[in-house]
């Protein structure tokens, strides 16, 4: 009897993992902007790489070119064929509520991956996946107190204005800097756009109007070697410089000891930890509502234990 | 002749010195000069570095990007169409040359790449001109089918050059000859050449005719069409050369960095007083335009205001210039008959 109970057991658990391998998780992702630029070209990469690699799971993956109403439409579509979960990179963390609240009420679970969406959606989302930008921007205040040794004077080149990533980035720097060490004071913020280009025009402004600044903060690495190319031809190699989102222009001024720290955010972690962040949720287990992956600190003293941005 | 014209519209005023007629015709002829003047006067009692040698230098050279392609959109202008791909064409012209450079060397690269730029300018050339497609359709097609075209050419990734210092690329960005920044002697270099070939050349007065009168200029045997073709073809060879300038500057290329160029290229061309319309302009009116553009947005910044600042205050400023040269053109405000 006992031994009948045990064997029907095995069995039907068995019965249950045949049925997973036989039905895929269906998977459906519509993403920003991919081919824009490197990081969003690197991460459908990632994420086509590693649905491929997992048995369980089917992939539909879409890109919504940076048009909201299309993004729109995809998401429609994505409920209508009945995936199983869908993740987003939203073109407008704002406009795409409605459309994710439809796949909540449909009963297909959404994940937000990289970029927040507006926070009258967060109750029709499952989980986010991303970078966390606001310690993105402390990591940065704290190598900059590190390498002023807690005082002096700094110029910050933020991303482009109203875009989540460069508000937080900023606000996280800010706060840190102010808590951890005072005597750092922000003479100036300009954005840059993440145009590197842009960035060089905004320093060589800064660098005009201002004889004694110690250091840099830019919220990526692309605007940081922009403002690192105005410094160098200006002949002040004294600042110090400190970037967000590592990028390959970066890690090799950073070899050679003109840039001194940045935050290594990879495109591959963020498209690995979507797609599994939202398989957990489809398999009914336990994630926390912000579902962040590691963006360690990387300065020429560590630089070593890291891969070269591939972008 | 138009002096007449005031005149009589306009009754004469007791006041010996200052007299309505003198005033607009002073605005009519020196008034974008005079809005200059004004500016840098203002800027450097608010900022000390305003007016340094140092900014003055930096600020030529900010501006020699848009500048370099302004000059060309100013021909096209004037012979009565609009481009707007050159923001796009400005991108791909640059990831072209900072992608070849590593791959075949700075040479070549820009042949290359000039030859594509020429390419793409025929197009525009041939669709405008020979097609007599509208230009702002044509262009606007132009400035995504471009993008995209660069987008699938590096399939979304950054290009860098990877030896910064030892390449003579670096000379059209970097360098300097007798004080000067390199990047401000092409577009200054550009901007008098093609000055000289818009006003003493046959093919310059062609331009203007095509521009202003097209039914006159083809019954006195103005081509219209091999006329609209070169003037693309001049616009594609200037966003080249800007985009030698800021490739060697920047040392590498984002997809869509020349994003926007569009716009504020045509805001310098606008503000130069080159008329929308076609059939008058000068590119030294639109080399003043660009640089008030550089100067507002420099000044700007020296004082501490915010980036949306700048572009409140630099359209404000485009506005009200095209307005004042309207205005001073029929001699009020407001146009009567409303």
């Amino acid at each position: 009897m006992k031994r009948a109970l045990i064997t029907s057991l095995v069995g039907s658990v068995a019965l249950v993992g045949a049925a997973a391998a036989q039905e895929p998780i269906r998977i459906g992702i519509t993403q920003n902007n991919v081919g824009v630029d490197s990081y969003q070209t690197t991460y459908e990469k990632a994420f086509i790489e590693a649905a491929e690699a997992d048995p369980q799971v089917e992939a539909v993956v879409l890109d919504a070119g940076g048009d909201v109403a299309r993004q729109i439409g995809q998401m429609q579509d994505l409920i209508q064929q009945g995936v199983d979960a869908i993740i987003i990179w939203p073109t407008n963390g704002q406009a795409v509520v409605p459309v994710v609240r439809q796949a909540h009420q449909a009963g297909i679970p959404v994940v937000v991956t990289n970029s927040q969406i507006a926070e009258a959606g967060f109750d029709f989302i499952a989980s986010f996946s991303g970078p966390d930008n606001i310690t993105q921007g402390r990591y940065a205040a704290e190598m900059m107190c590190d390498a002023l040794d807690d005082a002096g004077r700094v110029v910050q080149i933020a991303g482009q204005p109203g875009y989540t990533t460069a508000i937080e980035r900023q606000k996280g720097f800010e706060d840190a800097l102010a808590e951890q060490c005072p005597d750092v004071e922000i003479v100036e913020t300009q954005p840059g756009d993440w145009n590197r280009e842009k960035a060089q025009r905004v320093m060589e402004n800064f660098l005009t109007k201002y004889d004694d600044i110690d250091g840099v903060y830019s919220g990526d690495d692309n605007m940081g070697v922009g403002a690192l190319n105005a410094a160098k031809a200006a002949g002040r190699d004294d600042l110090v410089f400190i970037g967000a989102t590592n990028f390959a222009v970066g890690y090799e001024a950073m070899g050679r000891g003109e840039y001194w720290g940045s935050v290594y955010q990879s495109p591959v972690e963020d498209a690995r930890n979507a797609l599994a962040t939202a398989k957990a949720v489809v398999m009914g287990e336990e994630v926390p509502f912000l579902n962040y992956f590691d963006t360690p600190k990387i300065t020429q003293d560590n630089m070593g234990e890291f891969d070269k941005p591939v972008f | 002749m138009a002096k007449t014209d005031v005149e009589l519209a306009v009754p004469v005023r007791r006041d010996p010195w200052i007299t309505r007629d003198k005033v607009v015709h002073l605005l009519q002829t020196k008034g974008l000069l005079i809005a200059f003047a004004l500016f840098l006067v203002a800027f450097s009692l608010a900022s000390d570095r305003f007016a340094s040698v140092d900014n003055i230098s930096t600020v030529l050279r900010q501006v020699a990007i848009v500048g370099t392609i302004a000059v060309g959109v100013t021909i096209v202008v004037i012979g009565g169409n609009l481009d707007l791909s050159v923001g796009s064409l400005l991108s791909f012209s640059t990831v072209l040359v900072v992608d070849l450079h590593d791959k075949i060397g700075p040479g070549p690269a820009i042949l290359i790449m000039f030859a594509a730029a020429l390419a793409v300018g025929c197009v525009n050339g041939l669709l405008v001109g020979f097609a007599r497609l509208n230009s702002l359709i044509v262009t606007l097609g132009m400035l995504s089918a471009i993008q995209g075209l660069t987008l699938i050419y590096s399939g979304g990734q950054n290009v860098d050059i990877a030896d910064q210092e030892g390449t003579w690329f670096a000379f059209f960005g970097r360098d300097f000859l007798l004080g000067v920044a390199v990047p401000t002697w092409i577009f200054l270099g550009l901007a008098v050449i093609l000055h000289v070939v818009l006003t003493r050349t046959t093919f310059g007065r062609k331009v203007f005719a095509v521009g202003g009168n097209p039914t006159a200029a083809a019954f006195s045997g103005v081509r219209r069409a091999r006329v609209v073709f070169s003037t693309y073809l001049i616009s594609a060879f200037c966003t080249a050369c800007a985009a030698v300038i800021l490739g060697s500057r920047v040392m590498g290329s984002q997809n869509n960095v020349g994003q926007g160029y569009e716009l504020v290229v045509l805001a310098g061309v606008i503000l130069g007083g080159t008329s929308l319309l076609g059939g008058s302009g000068s590119i030294p009116k639109t080399v003043v335009g660009v640089l008030i553009l550089g100067f507002i947005q420099n000044g700007l910044l020296l004082l501490g205001y915010p980036y949306y600042a700048q572009w409140l205050v630099t359209w404000v400023v485009i506005i009200l210039a095209v307005w004042l040269d309207v205005a001073s053109k029929r001699g009020r405000l407001f146009t009567t008959t409303s």
